[in-house]
């Protein structure tokens, strides 16, 4: 083994490695640092390293531009969408590891769909949604342009290729003896899925699920396309101060922070699967 | 095919439970299915319908008469059309091929750490995570040419401030510069795991030959590392192909159309202009390409889960 001891070349990798993350997580920073300077101290030139802090910028936000109301359309979307994105990928996702359904082929088609790019087919979701919405059906069910069922939709097409991918790859790391034996020991098919697989597939299902609810919450094109006022979402609201009289930096800055940092939260927490997540499932980390 | 080799209990009933066992499969992948194949073939053949027909959305006429093959050769003689296509390629190579060099680069060094590598790697993590549209904007505020504080920085270095996304031909690369933020990350996380899972014998071994660095490197890392780096350059490829967020968030295309990619050409003439007919032409198109590219790219995909079945 290598000493313990700190030599020459292990000075220039930190070196290295400080730069590097310097200049990685420096615009992170920078946009929380933004979002509490006091609004004189954001257009400055040179722009002002230390500032007084100040929470004006968020009163604003949120008092002045509504931003509760984004953040609880992107909240009810999000965990909406990942539920029925969560149940039918398991379901789907099982049948693909344990009995290799459609040999491949069918879970290839689902990725390919997944790859295709939004606004290529956004035009047809753009009508169909216009034409539902107007139905007494689409109305109940808030299906409509400007209406969250929409996204809820949308989402779950979109983001159910890939949690199939990754929750197959969970799968497939449970045993099959288990489920053999408790087949012997007489459990139907359902009792093994619901009390023996599931429960084993708890780390992959939570998992799978804050990727889901990452991808739903990040998402910007079809809620932009998709949604006005009553069914904007965070990511919108953001760029909603990107105005016709210019852009407001300091709530901009704000809205960002609060849209940015709880994902980031939940991706320190998914450290230890997000290269799995990000691969769809192909690349152990 | 445990059955076949143990013959006593369900011998007899064999051929009807594999029926079954069928059904039951096919069950539970129905509603999965279902939906994907609505959502994704429904938008498609009412894009093909479109794109056959006159419909522009500003005229009276609305979604008017079928045209034949108008409307494609609409798109096939518009330069804006290729000249958007060609500014998505310059942005996927410039982007991805620096995403690559560099991440593979990051994931060699921090594979070398024999301190702070976990948390080194949670911190990598955070630019990924960061939605585009929002941080996209905050970056359109560091490029500020006068209150940016990237302009602060070259001339606190002596450097030449720069119109960073204002000038024509500064545009594209400051696009290209911000998704190599967001996206080295990714690929230097995907190289290191690659490289923490490589069999150590083989190493072990050359170590013993005596071989050199760069032979060690040559004969034994990369080759053993092209799986893992083929997936990368994939994803990254048909991410690249389709951005959309940043370019509506650092530029809206411009100046003039410095910036201006197919997403966002589509997204102009689609749903700025309403000419559904002409979108839908260019966006199956774009679709066609997109397809077939990921569908021989992927395969790759298909390669590194085969492997991995194989080995388990």
């Amino acid at each position: 083994m290598q000493a313990k001891t700190f030599t020459m070349a292990d000075l220039i990798r930190y070196t290295l490695v400080i730069a590097i993350l310097i200049v990685f997580l420096f615009p992170i920073y920078w946009m929380v640092s933004t979002s509490f300077k006091p609004p004189p101290d954001i257009l400055t030139r040179p722009p002002k390293w230390t500032f007084q802090p100040t929470l004006s910028n968020y009163v604003y936000a949120f008092e002045e531009a509504n931003f509760a109301l984004f953040l609880k359309n992107t909240l009810i979307v999000s965990v909406i969408s990942s539920t029925i994105v969560i149940v039918l990928a398991s379901l789907a996702a099982y049948s693909f590891a344990r009995y290799n359904t459609g040999a491949g082929h069918l879970m290839f088609f689902f990725l390919t769909t997944r790859m295709m790019p939004g606004i290529a087919v956004i035009i047809p979701f753009f009508v169909i949604f216009k034409v539902i919405g107007g139905t007494a059906i689409g109305q109940a069910l808030s299906l409509g342009l400007d209406r969250l069922g929409a996204l809820v939709v949308c989402y779950t097409v979109f983001n159910l290729p890939f949690a199939i991918w990754l929750m197959h790859s969970f799968f497939q790391d449970i045993p099959r003896e288990l489920e053999d034996s408790a087949r012997l020991d007489g459990y139907s098919r359902l009792q093994v899925l619901w009390r023996v697989v599931l429960p084993l597939a708890v780390p992959g299902i939570a998992v799978t699920a804050i990727f889901t609810l990452i991808f739903s919450w990040n998402e910007f094109l079809f809620a932009f396309l998709l949604t006005r006022d009553v069914a904007r979402t965070i990511t919108v609201g953001v760029a909603g101060f990107w105005t016709q009289r210019g852009i407001m930096w300091g709530p901009l800055s704000a809205a960002a922070t609060v849209c940015v940092v709880p994902m980031l939260v939940f991706a320190l927490v998914l450290q230890r699967y997000i290269v799995r997540g990000l691969t769809f499932g192909a690349v152990r980390g | 095919m445990d059955e076949a080799t143990e013959k006593a209990p369900g011998a007899g009933r064999k051929p009807k439970r594999a029926m079954s066992d069928n059904l039951y499969a096919v069950l539970l992948v129905t509603p999965a299915t279902i939906i994907i194949i609505l959502f994704a073939l429904f938008p498609l053949g009412y894009a093909i319908n479109l794109s056959f027909r006159y419909a522009d959305l500003t005229s009276a006429v609305g979604i008017g008469p079928y045209v034949g093959l108008d409307n494609y050769r609409f798109a096939l003689n518009d330069t804006i059309f290729w000249e958007s296509a060609r500014r998505t390629l310059i942005f996927a190579v410039g982007a991805v091929s620096v995403e690559m060099v560099f991440g593979i680069a990051i994931a060699f060094v921090l594979n070398q750490l024999r301190w702070f590598q976990g948390i080194v790697r949670s911190l990598l993590i955070l630019p990924l995570a960061a939605a585009p549209a929002a941080v996209g904007l905050v970056w359109r505020y560091m490029y500020h040419p006068d209150f940016g504080v990237y302009n602060a920085i070259m001339s606190m270095l002596g450097l030449p401030e720069r119109n960073w996304l204002g000038a024509v031909n500064l545009a594209m690369p400051s696009v290209i510069m911000f998704d190599i933020w967001q996206w080295t990350p990714f690929v230097a996380l995907i190289v290191l795991a690659g490289l923490q899972s490589l069999p150590k014998e083989p190493f072990e071994a050359a170590e013993l030959d005596g071989a050199s660095t760069w032979q060690v490197l040559r004969r034994l890392t990369f080759p053993m590392l092209t799986p893992v780096l083929t997936l990368v350059f994939v994803l990254r490829s048909i991410d690249a192909i389709r951005l959309y967020d940043a370019i509506l968030s650092l530029s809206h295309g411009g100046p003039g159309t410095a910036t201006e990619t197919l997403t966002y050409y589509l997204y102009r003439i689609g749903l700025k202009y309403f000419k559904l007919d002409h979108a839908s032409a260019i966006s199956l198109l774009f679709l066609y390409a997109t397809v077939v590219f990921t569908a021989v790219a992927l395969r790759s995909m298909m390669r590194v889960q085969a492997e991995r079945a194989r080995r388990a």
